[in-house]
């Protein structure tokens, strides 16, 4: 039990003491996370849009032949970034930079760069999924869209991507959670992220284990909270799964309004006779067996 | 009323090596309702979707009051912008209210003012009597309803002629009726259609020109008198036995 009060101990003195640098580095991992999960969505998405642009034999042929050097473009991107690691890539864009332009073109920060492999890295998984989630919507979708006249950007912008998007949001959140774990590795080109603040403070205190502690629970709850606020945005995607009826005269019946001869309103007295304990365990039956023979009713999402 | 809207010369379309369409002619004036009706597999819908340039003809031309749609670089969406059509899945936009529906176009294609667009919209749709429903989104309303969303859509674009690709075919009896009553109105009232369809009655009663397709080729056409009544061919008279029988 006593090492439990040590750690505790231990974790509280380092907190006192470098309480504003691990802040500071949560701030800064959550701030890139979260802006470079959104430009990398761009990104995506415009690559999808570009990527899915059709052309028939009947587009002339600089189209077509425009059309077909963004999709090879598309696809080097594409397979270059995901099948190299982001620390690499990091290494890569920031030392690269300036030893072959000898030292004219470099980073003037690095956050800047830190910014453009993380957006760029994310891109490149978004691509897909975009491309995924434009695959997924029926057809019909763009043919509706086209037969009214729709070109193709209005019928993505307007018709496709606004479903395909609520399709890709876990996607999304997906790749949210992993940025934020994942910019971690920045600190190879000396951004100060969480993890960066571990190092440098295990570096001056020796007490790695309590400096990795406070990093997990700093993690967990970065992740934890970005999950819930994923799930919060999807669900108001959704949104309500009923509708009102305009109706001129609010007088007129419904379906669904009309009283049933046997059970009357369920505001009357018949409605009392039919809600007996008895009534209702029957009805509670037959439901069990109608389900059981049809499945559960499915609601809306 | 004898103004030519469509010709069709000479089309043709093939999948790969199978021939769907071969040598088709007719012609569609101001006013007409021509049905075009026939078994299934024999292209009807497939010309349908060429003439609306969903699918791209192999050959031949389409001439849209005199000009032909279907040749290299022409621009296809202020065409179909005043070319409705009317599908048999419906396509109503699944992200979007029914109302929103039927103003999409209006806004994104015609440049029309939200007021303006919701105005006209509105016209239609209390026309197709589904004015209750416009906050419903279209997972939520029956087919039979949807479809009149779909044509209210389809006529919120003002269009000269407006297709419909067996706008019946996947709704139930009593749903059927509803649809093909609102057709029924808009043909009274003088829309230029082009219907695809299992209904005959509605091709015998509504239409003025019958079109009757078999294989890929016009096999007989005329007025619905002439086709239902007296059919030359003895592939139409086979088919319309087998209908009658049904």
């Amino acid at each position: 039990m006593n090492i439990f009060v040590k750690l505790g101990q231990d974790i509280v003195s380092l907190w006192k003491e470098y309480a504003g640098l691990y802040l500071n580095g949560v701030w800064n991992t959550v701030s890139l996370a979260v802006l470079c999960t959104a430009v990398g969505c761009l990104i995506g998405l415009l690559c999808g849009i570009l990527n899915t642009i059709p052309y028939t034999k009947n587009d002339n042929i600089f189209k077509r032949i425009l059309l077909r050097t963004i999709r090879i473009v598309n696809q080097i991107y594409v397979e270059v970034f995901r099948g190299t690691p982001m620390i690499l890539q990091a290494v890569v864009i920031y030392y690269g930079l300036p030893y072959f332009t000898n030292y004219a073109v470099r980073f003037s920060s690095v956050w800047l760069c830190a910014f453009v492999v993380v957006s760029v890295n994310t891109g490149a998984y978004m691509a897909e999924s975009v491309r995924g989630g434009i695959i997924s919507i029926d057809p019909g979708q763009t043919e509706g869209a086209k037969a009214i006249g729709m070109t193709h950007w209005q019928t993505m912008t307007n018709v496709i991507l606004p479903q395909a998007l609520r399709n890709i949001l876990p996607q999304i959140g997906n790749n949210l959670i992993i940025n934020i774990k994942d910019t971690s590795v920045m600190s190879i080109i000396g951004f100060t992220e969480f993890f960066a603040i571990h190092k440098s403070v295990a570096g001056t205190t020796y007490q790695y284990f309590p400096s990795a502690a406070i990093e997990m629970v700093g993690y967990l709850s970065m992740t934890l909270i970005a999950s819930f606020l994923l799930r919060l945005w999807e669900k108001k995607m959704d949104g309500a799964s009923n509708y009102e009826l305009v109706q001129v005269d609010s007088l007129t019946m419904t379906a669904g309004t009309y009283s049933h001869p046997d059970k009357g309103s369920p505001f009357d007295e018949k409605s009392k006779e039919f809600h007996t304990a008895k009534e209702l365990k029957r009805e509670r039956r037959e439901r069990k067996l109608q389900e059981l023979k049809y499945g559960r009713p499915k609601g809306d999402r | 009323m004898d103004e030519m809207i469509l010709k069709i010369n000479h089309l043709s379309k093939s999948f790969g090596s199978h021939e769907v369409l071969r040598d088709i002619d007719f012609t569609v004036n101001k006013g007409d309702v021509t049905s075009i009706i026939g078994a299934s597999g024999s292209g009807k819908s497939t010309l349908l979707r060429c003439i609306n340039l969903l699918e791209i003809p192999t050959s031949g031309e389409i001439l849209y009051h005199g000009e032909n749609v279907a040749k290299r670089g022409f621009k296809a969406p202020p065409y179909r912008a005043k070319v409705g059509m009317v599908f048999q899945s419906f396509n109503l936009f699944n992200n979007m209210t029914v109302l929103e529906n039927c103003i999409a176009g209006q806004v994104k294609v015609l440049k029309k003012s939200k007021t303006e667009a919701k105005e006209h919209a509105m016209y239609y749709l209390e026309k197709v009597g589904m004015a209750p429903y416009i906050n419903a989104k279209p997972r939520q309303i029956s087919g039979g309803q949807k479809q009149r969303v779909a044509i209210a859509r389809a006529l919120a674009m003002d269009p000269e002629v407006l297709l419909f690709d067996e706008p019946t075919s996947a709704l139930d009896p009593e749903m059927v009726g509803e649809v093909l009553a609102v057709m029924q109105d808009l043909a009274q009232e003088g829309m230029t259609m082009l219907v695809v369809t299992h209904e005959m009655a509605f091709a015998r009663d509504v239409s003025n020109h019958v079109v009757y397709m078999n294989d890929g080729v016009i096999c007989e056409e005329g007025t619905p008198a002439d086709v239902f009544g007296n059919p030359q061919k003895q592939e139409t008279r086979d088919f319309l036995t087998r209908f009658r029988n049904t």
